[in-house]
């Protein structure tokens, strides 16, 4: 079988970049009945372990590209994984007379933040963070490009809605160099905040596979 | 409507001058009784009737039936005279049909365990298939993936696989795409430690653990990264086209659609769902009746169907033949 890790939401639903939501709902459909457990098409092939993970992938795949900012939002940090290897300052969103730091290169902190004592960031502590920083939620959406939507989401601890933890890890990113924290524990952190709870509903098969 | 005489190149169209080569489409499915002489035939003569030169050809020498799907029923020559080494030029092998525009190269009818020919034949019989004077030569491959059914599969422009919707045609198009694939590659790999890799993964229960022509094509990548390239480059032609028999249902019918997904998420190639045909008894009846359902019952559904994916065949454009 394919390395599934290695398709993105668009080739794990066999649509293109540009397709209308009416793409995606026909394509999601189909999907989900090739891999559902009594599809013929699955004989001889697809164990029902490889099957399900597949369905996972198609429900996470649709669940993001259907909805308009999830999609917004998963475009922006595919486009700004792929502009970061060709340094692209424009992709990222920053423009030349941005007051915003660019991302990439984080400031030092010339302000006080609070700081969890385990070392353990949650989204309680991001929105303190922010709120230290003196900066609203709307200016972080502006500069990251991430959809408050998902700012909203991450700062909430609302895990499940979170698409899959490899953008998660993006955007929190995105949003701690905005702040000027040094990111790699915070992210890191949150990230294992992330994969611990969607481990525990019985989905860490699908999110820490190979 | 064009006429053209068996073995003889019409002045008007003379094609090898031209420098057009008939398409050649090849139609098999691993499974036996899944339709696919019954598939070809109609084609074929939906291809006639929009106005194209069509050869069919019955390659299933076990079990030759193809000319009595187009109402030929004892054809003086076949394909045993050329295996045979009576007659060599395919243009002999041609049998007009009730088609005007349809010519037949029939099975054998008559020699029993008729072997099929060795594979410098084969290739001189291709050779003597793309020199017709036709825009189209179908090829019956009949079941099971003998070395003779993949290479026709393999040569041809176009490969159709036909399947009913149950678990068995489903494994035996499966069986049969994984070894079309798996030939292909071996005759397009260069250098011993590839063809041993590919001669290794031909076996199921190869130690390596290589189930499918994706798993192949990664240990290729880690042996000779630039020989992966190039073959993987190569096997984007690899493209079979998916064509349901017998759809009963709403599933049946979108099962092309999810044997399409699993040759892209479980083999690593890519395929198209051609059509699908659905059930119905008058189709069974026409093949009793030894004729193409097109003729014994041209309004039914299926009929309409097979009409259908004889267009999209026909609607290829040109510049992908040309690209072959």
């Amino acid at each position: 079988m394919i390395d599934l890790d290695e398709l993105d939401y668009y080739e794990t639903l066999e649509i293109s970049r540009d397709a209308s939501l009416e793409d995606i709902e026909k394509a999601y459909e189909l999907l989900r009945d090739a891999y559902s457990t009594d599809s013929l098409a699955l004989h001889s092939v697809f164990s029902e372990g490889d099957a399900s993970v597949m369905r996972d992938r198609i429900e996470e795949a649709y669940r993001v590209l259907s909805d308009f900012e999830l999609r917004r939002d998963y475009d922006a940090t595919r486009r700004k994984a792929q502009g970061s290897v060709s340094s692209s300052t424009e992709e990222l969103g920053v423009e030349g007379d941005n007051q915003m730091p660019p991302i990439g290169s984080p400031q030092p902190l010339d302000h006080e933040i609070d700081q969890p004592d385990d070392g353990r960031w949650d989204g309680s502590f991001l929105r303190r963070a922010r709120i230290q920083a003196g900066m609203e939620l709307e200016e972080i959406a502006e500069v990251t490009k991430v959809g408050i939507r998902s700012l909203r989401l991450i700062e909430d601890d609302a895990y499940e809605e979170l698409p899959a933890t490899v953008y998660v890890r993006g955007f929190v990113t995105a949003y701690v160099r905005t702040l000027g924290i040094d990111s790699d524990g915070v992210v890191a952190s949150y990230v294992q905040r992330v994969e611990e709870s969607r481990s525990d509903q019985g989905r860490g098969r699908f999110l820490g596979r190979r | 409507m064009r006429r053209f005489q068996p073995g003889v190149a019409s002045e008007s169209q003379p094609g090898p001058v031209s420098g057009r080569t008939p398409r050649l489409i090849a139609i098999g499915g691993g499974k036996g009784g899944v339709g696919k002489t019954f598939v070809a035939t109609n084609v074929a003569v939906s291809l006639a009737r929009m106005g194209h030169r069509v050869v069919a050809m019955d390659a299933d020498l076990d079990g030759a039936n193809l000319h009595t799907c187009l109402g030929v029923s004892n054809p003086e020559v076949s394909l045993g005279d050329f295996v045979a080494g009576r007659l060599s030029e395919p243009e002999k092998l041609l049998i007009q049909t009730r088609e005007s525009n349809l010519l037949l190269i029939a099975g054998t009818h008559s020699n029993l365990n008729q072997p099929q020919p060795d594979k410098a034949r084969r290739v001189e019989l291709l050779r003597g298939l793309r020199r017709l004077d036709a825009d189209y030569v179908l090829i019956d491959l009949g079941a099971g993936s003998q070395p003779h059914a993949l290479d026709y599969f393999l040569v041809a422009d176009e490969g159709l696989l036909v399947m009913r919707p149950e678990p068995t045609s489903v494994e035996n198009a499966y069986s049969f795409l994984r070894a079309a694939f798996y030939r292909r590659l071996r005759l397009a790999a260069r250098g011993h430690g590839v063809h041993q890799l590919v001669d290794e993964a031909t076996d199921q229960r190869n130690e390596r653990g290589i189930r499918t022509p994706h798993d192949l094509m990664r240990e290729i990548e880690a042996l000779s990264p630039v020989e992966g390239r190039r073959l993987m480059q190569t096997m984007r032609a690899f493209r079979p086209r998916v064509i349901v028999n017998e759809a009963r249902t709403a599933s049946d019918i979108k099962l092309g659609f999810a044997v399409a997904s699993v040759c892209d998420k479980f083999f690593g190639f890519k395929a198209d769902y051609l059509g699908y045909v659905n059930y119905q008894n008058e189709a069974r009846e026409s093949v009793a009746a030894r004729q193409p359902l097109c003729d014994y019952k041209a309004d039914s559904d299926a009929a309409v169907y097979l009409e259908r994916i004889a267009e999209k065949l026909a609607a290829v454009p040109l510049d992908r033949r040309a690209a072959r």
